[in-house]
C-alpha cells in the first residue's frame, strides 16, 4: 500500500526558491513604485507652486489678491453646505443606530452609499437648472418649507402619541424615517400651495422684491443656498456612513447600562452614547467638510461662478475647485494664473490630506477606547 | 397582564421626546430627496421618448399656432400661462412660445397634424400638403394618400440610402484604397469611375423629391424628402404604436450620434468614450492596485513606515478629483506629453499630438484617482483570510510566491473585483479631471477604428458626464436640450447604479459564503 | 517494547546547558533540539529546550495553555520565520541536520515536516485539488501517478471510502472531521518525514476525535508524528513518549506510561491529577 517517496526533482525545487526571490522583489518594486507615484501628488504640487512663488519673478501679492475670493468662495460653499447636510446626516445616523430594527438598518446603509454613488455631475446639473430657477421662483415656498417640515415632524409625533397602541405598533417610531416619507411629501405640497398666500398676507406680494426693497438683498439665481442644499444632499451619505459606524459601535454595555436606571432611549443617547461616540461624529463631520470642499461640478453648476465676498445666502460664489476647472486649461504654465490656481489645488490638497489623517486618528483612537471599554461579544 | 407592565408601555414611547422625532423626519427628508430626485430624472428623461401629442391653438388676436405642451406657470392674479413648443425654427425663428392660458380661444387635437425631424432646423409641426418630385407637384392628391405616400418616399429613400452607404464601403473604399497602392491600375481606375456613376445617380435619386408642407398658420414650406429623418402624427397614434416609437427612440438615443449643436440625437459616441476611458482605467488600476496592495499586506515590512504609507493611500481617496486633474494636467499632458511630442511628434509641432488631453492622459488620471479605492479594497480581502490558509500552504512546502499566487490571491479576487467594479463606479461619474484632461464637447472621431494602430490613445473622446455639462450650459437652447440631458442623466446614474449594486451583491454574496472571519 | 531507562530531566535546577539530554538509546532519533529558546519580541517563550523526538513514534507535547509546547512545535517547521518578532537561540537538527543551516531551504523543510492544524484549513478547491496541492508545487508528475498518489493519500488518512465519488466537489463541504483528515491526506500527500499536529481534534466531535487518534496511531509506522494536545487522555491514548512543558521550559520528558503513572516530579503529577494552581 505504501508507495515510494516520490523523488522530488532538486533543480525544479532550485528554479521555485530563484523565482520566489524573484517574483517577491519584482512585487516589492513594483509595489513601491505604485505607492510612489500616488503619493507623487503632493510633491508634484509643492514642486509646481513653491520655487515660482519664492523665485521672485512673479508678483505674489497679486496671486494671493486672486486667490482670495475664491478660497472664499470654497469656505463659503462648504460652511452652507454643512448647515444643511450636518443636521440632516447625524439626525438620520442617530435614528437609525438607536431606534431603527437591525433589519430595517442593514437596508438603509446600501440605500445612502447608493444616494452618495450619485455623481457631482447630475446633482449640479439639477441644482442649477431645475432647481434654481424654480426655488427662484417660489423663494417663499421654500422659506416656508423650512418652518413647516419640522413643525410637521413634530405634529407627526404629537399625533402619534394620541393614536390607539395598535395604531402605534403598526406606525412605531423604529419605522418613522419610512411612514414619514410621503407625510413629508404632503407637507412640501402644501407649502407650496400656502406660499402665495403667506407672501401676500407678510410681504405684500412678492418676496423677492420685498427683499429687494425693504432688506436690500440682491438675489442670484444661482447662490449658495442652492449649492448648500445640492452639495449638502451630496455630503450626507458620507457623514451618515462615519457618524452610524462611531454610534452603532459603542459598545452596547455601556447603553445599557442607562436603560437599567430608567433613562429613555434619547436620554441614554444624549447622556452616554453621544458623549461616548463624539469622536467619531467629529470625524464624520471633518470628512464631509473635506468632500464638500473638494466638490467641483456641484459648485461650478449652481454657484454662478461669481467671485463675490459675501455671505448671503442669496449670492453666488466662485470656489476653488471651480476656479481650477474653468481657467486651468487655458493658463499657461508658469504663469502668475497658472501659480495662483496650482496653488489653490494645493491647499486643497493639504486641507483634505489633513482633515482626513486627523479624522483616520481619531477615529482608531476611538475604536481602541471602544475595544476597552467594550464587553466581549 | 398587570397594571403595571400596561403602564410601562404606555410610558416608554411618551417620553421620547421631540428630537427623537426630528431624527426620524431627517431620515424622511433624506430618503425623500433621493427618491424624488431619482424619480424626477426617470420620469423626464423616459418621457421625453414618448411621441407626445400635439394641440392646434386659436388665439384671441387670430393668431394660429401648433405644438407640444411643455409646461405652466402662475402669473400674478391668478393668471396663468404655458409654454408651448412649436418647434418650425425655419418659419418663425424661434421654437417656444409663452402664452397666456385666457388668451387661448380654441384648442383641438387634429388627427392630421404631423411631426417632422429633420436634418436642419429641428422639427417640424405643421400639415402634410402632397409629396412630389421638385418639378412635377400632383395637386389633386387627398390628405391621406399623400401620407402614405410619405411614408413610402421616406422608405425608399432609406433603402437608397443604406444602398449608397454599402456601395461606399465595399466598393468605393477598397478601390481607393487599391488605386493608393498602385495608382497606375487602369483597371482599378475604371472601376471607380463606374462607382461613383452609381454613387451620383443614387444621390440624385435622393434628391428628386420634395414634401410641401403647411404651417398651422398657413404658410407652406417645400422641404426636400432627402433632410426628413422621420415623421409621424402622433394624434393619430395608437398607445401601442405610440410604445413602439418609444422604444425606437430610447434605442436611436443609445445607438446615434449627437446633432444640431448636442440638442437632439443620441448620445453613442458619448456612450463608447464614457465605456472605453473607463475600460482602459480598469486596465490600468486593476493590476498595479493589485500589485500596491500585496506589496503593503504581503511583502513589505509591517512597521511604522508602512502603517503611515497604508494611512496616507487611504487618506487619498478623500483628496478632491480636482486636485488629481491638475496633477494629470501638469504631469502626464505637458510633461511627459510635452516630451513625447519633441521626441517622436516633432514634425507635427506645434500643435500638439500627445501634449494635449486625450484617451491616455484622461485614463492615467482616472486610474491614479482610484487607485486608492483598489488598494484599500484588495487589502481588506487579503487581511480577511485566516493565517491557518497561509500556513497551510507553506506547511506543504509552498514558497512565499506560491503561497500567494495558489492560495491567497485565488481567494482574494472577490475583494479585488469588488474593488475595481467601485473604481468604475466612481471614475465613470467623475467629470471634473476630465475637464483638464482630454475630454471633448464633440470629438469628431471616435477613438477607436480601422486605421492603425486601431486604437488612438492621443485623441479626445466624449463623455457622458461631460455632456450632461456641457448641454445643459453652454448649449444654444437649453430649454431644447433639457430633455436629452435628463436621459443621459438616467443613462450615467443607471449605469453606476447597476456598477455600484453589482459591488454591494459581490461584497455581500463573498462574505457571506466561504464564511470568512470578518475583521474587526 | 518500551524503554525504562533512567531519565535525566532538565529542570530549573538542572540546566540543559549542563549536557543533560534527554535520551532513548533504544530509539533512532528524528529531531534532536539543543538548548532552543525562542522569544516574541523580546518576550521569553521557551527557555533552553533540549530534548530528542524518536522516529516513527508518536511524542506528545502538553502543559497548561501558553506553556509553550504549540511555540515548540512550530519552530520545527520554522513557522516562526513568518513572524518578524521572532528571535531563537539553540539549534534543532533534523536528522542531525541543523534545520536552520543556510543551505536548508525552508520549503523543502516544510515539506519534510508537515503540519497540521487545530482548525481544519482544506483550501477553497475541490478534494482532489486539495490532495494535489503539494504535488503539483513540486511539479513533474502524469496525471496517471498524480492520481494514484492522491488516491493513496486518502486511503491513508482514511477518507477515501467516504469520498472517492466526490473528488471534484469542494473541500468546504465535508464535515469537520473529514475536512481534518483531508488535511492529513493532504499532509502525506508529499511523503513527509515528520506530521506535526497542533491539536488536530480539538474542534472536532468525539467521533471524530476517536477516528483521528486512530488514524495517528496507524501512521506511526510510516512517519514520526510530534502531537500536541491539551488533553491528557488523549496523549496517554496515542502517544509514546510525552513531554510535560510548563512557563517555556521542558518539566519532564518520559515514555508515557511512565509520565502518567510514576511522574519524576512534583510539578508533572499535580498537573497529571489536576492539581494545578
Amino acid at each position: 500500500m505504501i508507495e515510494p517517496p516520490h523523488p522530488f526533482s532538486p533543480s525544479r525545487s532550485r528554479w521555485r526558491r530563484q523565482r520566489d526571490r524573484l517574483a517577491t522583489g519584482l512585487i516589492a518594486l513594483g509595489g513601491i513604485v505604485v505607492v510612489l507615484a500616488v503619493l507623487a501628488i503632493g510633491v508634484f504640487l509643492v514642486v509646481e507652486v513653491l520655487p515660482a512663488l519664492l523665485g521672485g519673478q512673479l508678483d505674489t501679492q497679486r496671486v494671493f489678491a486672486s486667490l482670495t475670493p475664491m478660497a472664499w468662495g470654497t469656505l463659503k460653499a462648504a460652511l452652507w453646505a454643512m448647515l444643511f447636510s450636518v443636521p440632516l446626516a447625524l439626525g438620520a445616523a442617530i435614528h437609525s443606530s438607536m431606534f431603527m430594527s437591525q433589519r430595517l438598518r442593514s437596508r438603509m446603509k446600501p440605500t445612502l452609499e447608493l444616494m452618495e454613488a450619485l455623481p457631482g455631475v447630475v446633482v449640479g446639473f439639477i441644482a442649477g437648472l431645475v432647481m434654481a430657477p424654480w426655488v427662484e421662483r417660489h423663494l417663499a415656498g421654500t422659506l416656508t418649507l423650512l418652518l413647516l417640515l419640522p413643525l410637521g415632524v413634530l405634529l407627526a409625533g404629537g399625533v402619534w402619541r394620541r393614536l390607539s397602541p395598535a395604531w402605534r405598533r403598526w406606525f412605531s417610531l423604529s419605522r418613522a424615517g419610512l411612514w414619514l416619507v410621503p407625510w413629508l411629501a404632503l407637507l412640501v405640497m402644501a407649502a407650496f400651495a400656502l406660499s402665495p398666500w403667506l407672501e401676500r398676507l407678510l410681504v405684500d406680494g412678492d418676496l423677492r422684491v420685498w427683499l429687494d426693497r425693504e432688506m436690500g438683498i440682491d438675489y442670484a439665481s444661482r447662490n449658495a443656498m442652492i449649492v448648500g442644499v445640492a452639495m449638502g444632499f451630496a455630503v450626507i451619505p458620507s457623514i451618515y456612513a462615519l457618524a452610524e459606524d462611531a454610534l452603532s459601535g459603542v459598545p452596547g454595555g455601556l447603553g445599557e447600562g442607562a436603560h437599567a436606571l430608567g433613562a429613555t432611549r434619547w436620554q441614554t443617547l444624549w447622556k452616554v452614547v453621544l458623549p461616548a461616540a463624539a469622536p467619531g461624529i467629529f470625524a464624520a463631520v471633518m470628512i464631509g467638510a473635506g468632500r464638500a470642499v473638494g466638490e467641483t461640478m456641484i459648485v461650478l453648476m449652481a454657484s454662478g461662478n461669481t467671485a463675490l465676498m459675501s455671505l448671503s445666502p442669496f449670492e453666488g460664489m466662485r470656489s476653488m475647485a471651480a476656479g481650477i476647472v474653468v481657467e486651468l486649461p487655458e493658463a499657461v504654465p508658469g504663469s502668475e494664473a497658472y501659480v495662483m490656481l496650482m496653488l489653490a489645488a494645493l491647499l486643497l490638497f493639504l486641507f483634505t490630506f489633513l482633515v482626513n489623517t486627523l479624522a483616520e486618528v481619531v477615529r482608531s483612537r476611538l475604536r481602541r477606547r471602544y475595544r476597552w471599554l467594550g464587553v466581549a461579544p | 397582564m398587570s397594571a403595571w407592565s400596561e403602564l410601562a408601555s404606555q410610558r416608554l414611547p411618551r417620553s421620547e421626546g421631540p428630537w427623537a422625532w426630528l431624527a426620524a423626519g431627517s431620515v424622511a427628508l433624506s430618503l425623500l430627496m433621493l427618491g424624488g430626485l431619482l424619480l424626477l430624472i426617470a420620469v423626464r428623461g423616459l418621457g421625453h421618448f414618448w411621441p407626445a401629442g400635439v394641440v392646434q391653438l386659436e388665439l384671441e388676436d387670430g393668431r394660429a399656432l401648433a405644438g407640444r405642451v411643455v409646461r405652466e406657470l402662475p402669473l400674478e392674479q391668478g393668471e396663468r400661462e404655458r409654454l408651448y413648443y412649436t418647434a418650425n425654427r425655419d418659419l418663425d425663428g424661434q421654437v417656444w412660445h409663452w402664452l397666456a392660458v385666457s388668451d387661448i380661444v380654441a384648442s383641438e387635437r387634429p388627427r392630421d397634424l404631423l411631426v417632422l425631424e429633420r436634418r436642419f432646423h429641428g422639427e417640424f409641426i405643421g400639415r402634410l400638403v402632397e409629396v412630389g418630385s421638385v418639378d412635377f407637384p400632383d395637386p389633386t392628391s387627398t390628405a391621406t394618400a399623400d401620407w402614405n405616400a410619405l411614408q413610402a418616399s421616406l422608405a425608399e429613400l432609406q433603402a437608397l440610402r443604406s444602398e449608397r452607404d454599402r456601395l461606399r464601403r465595399e466598393q468605393l473604399r477598397p478601390l481607393i484604397q487599391q488605386l493608393d497602392a498602385d495608382p497606375r491600375d487602369a483597371q482599378a481606375r475604371r472601376e471607380l469611375a463606374a462607382v461613383n456613376e452609381r454613387v451620383r445617380a443614387l444621390q440624385h435619386a435622393m434628391q428628386g423629391k420634395v414634401a410641401i408642407l403647411e404651417s398651422a398658420d398657413g404658410r407652406r414650406l417645400v422641404q426636400p424628402l432627402d433632410e426628413i429623418l422621420r415623421a409621424w402624427r402622433p394624434n393619430a397614434m395608437t398607445t401601442g404604436e405610440k410604445l413602439t416609437a418609444w422604444a425606437r427612440g430610447v434605442w436611436r438615443f443609445l445607438s446615434e450620434g449627437p446633432r444640431d449643436g448636442n440638442t437632439a440625437g443620441g448620445v453613442w459616441p458619448a456612450i463608447f468614450g464614457t465605456v472605453l476611458m473607463v475600460l482602459l482605467m480598469s486596465l490600468l488600476v486593476a493590476p498595479f492596485g493589485v500589485l500596491a496592495a500585496v506589496y503593503l499586506n504581503e511583502v513589505a515590512h509591517q512597521g511604522r513606515l508602512t502603517n503611515l504609507v497604508r494611512i496616507s493611500v487611504r487618506n487619498l481617496a478623500g483628496v478632491p478629483s480636482i486636485v488629481y486633474g491638475v496633477f494629470g494636467l501638469g504631469v502626464f499632458v505637458y510633461g511627459v506629453g510635452g516630451s513625447l511630442d519633441e521626441w517622436f511628434f516633432s514634425d507635427e509641432l506645434p500643435s500638439p499630438t500627445f501634449g494635449t488631453g486625450g484617451l491616455l492622459w484622461a485614463s492615467l488620471t482616472l486610474a491614479l484617482l482610484t487607485l486608492p479605492v483598489v488598494i484599500v479594497a484588495t487589502e481588506e480581502g487579503l487581511a480577511r483570510i485566516p493565517v491557518q490558509q497561509r500556513e497551510g500552504a507553506l506547511a506543504l512546502g509552498a514558497t512565499r510566491f506560491e503561497t500567494l499566487t495558489r492560495v491567497i490571491l485565488p481567494m482574494t479576487v472577490p475583494a479585488m473585483l469588488t474593488g475595481v467594479i467601485l473604481a468604475i463606479a466612481r471614475a465613470a461619474g467623475e467629470v471634473a479631471p476630465l475637464m483638464l484632461v482630454g475630454v471633448a464637447k464633440l470629438a469628431p472621431q471616435v477613438p477607436v477604428d480601422a486605421e492603425f494602430p486601431f486604437l488612438h490613445l492621443e485623441r479626445k473622446f466624449m463623455h457622458l458626464g461631460y455632456h450632461i455639462y456641457d448641454t445643459a450650459f453652454h448649449g444654444n437652447d437649453v430649454q431644447a436640450a433639457l430633455p436629452l440631458v435628463y436621459a443621459t442623466a438616467l443613462l450615467l446614474i443607471g449605469v453606476i447604479l447597476v456598477l455600484n449594486l453589482t459591488a454591494i451583491f459581490l461584497r455581500h454574496y463573498f462574505r457571506t459564503r466561504h464564511g470568512y472571519v470578518p475583521r474587526q | 517494547m518500551r524503554s525504562t531507562l533512567p531519565i535525566s530531566i532538565p529542570s530549573r535546577f538542572q540546566p540543559a546547558a549542563s549536557g543533560s539530554i534527554i535520551d532513548f538509546p533504544a530509539e533512532a532519533s528524528c529531531f534532536q533540539v539543543e538548548a532552543l529558546s525562542l522569544a516574541y519580541g523580546g518576550k521569553p517563550a521557551l527557555q533552553e529546550i533540549s530534548l530528542r523526538v524518536p522516529r516513527h513514534r508518536v511524542t506528545a507535547f502538553i502543559g497548561p495553555s501558553g506553556c509553550g509546547k504549540s511555540t515548540l512545535l512550530r519552530a520545527l517547521n520554522r513557522l516562526h520565520d513568518l513572524n518578524e518578532n521572532v528571535s531563537h537561540e539553540g539549534r534543532i537538527l533534523l536528522e542531525g541536520q541543523d534545520i536552520h543551516a543556510p543551505e536548508v531551504a525552508v520549503d523543502e523543510l516544510r515539506r519534510r515536516v508537515g503540519m497540521v492544524f487545530q482548525v481544519p484549513n482544506p483550501f477553497p478547491m475541490s478534494i482532489y485539488e486539495n490532495v494535489a496541492f503539494g504535488l503539483r508545487l513540486q511539479g513533474g508528475l502524469t496525471r496517471r501517478r498524480m492520481d494514484d498518489i492522491v488516491e493513496w493519500a486518502l486511503q491513508a488518512a482514511a477518507l477515501w471510502d467516504e469520498v472517492k465519488d466526490r473528488l471534484r466537489a469542494s473541500a468546504w463541504s465535508l464535515s469537520g472531521g473529514q475536512q481534518q483528515r483531508l488535511v492529513i491526506a493532504r499532509s502525506l500527500a508529499v511523503r513527509p518525514e515528520v506530521l506535526l499536529l497542533d491539536e488536530p481534534a480539538s474542534a472536532l466531535d468525539p467521533i471524530s476525535t476517536l477516528k483521528i487518534e486512530e488514524l495517528i496511531r496507524g501512521l506511526k509506522s510510516q512517519l514520526t508524528l510530534i502531537l500536541v494536545t491539551h488533553n491528557m487522555q488523549q496523549a496517554a491514548r496515542v502517544s509514546d513518549y510525552t513531554a510535560f512543558l510548563q512557563e517555556g521550559e521542558l518539566v519532564e520528558y518520559a515514555p508515557t506510561d511512565i509520565l502518567f503513572t510514576n511522574p519524576t516530579l512534583r510539578r508533572t503529577e499535580n498537573y497529571i491529577t489536576g492539581r494545578m494552581a
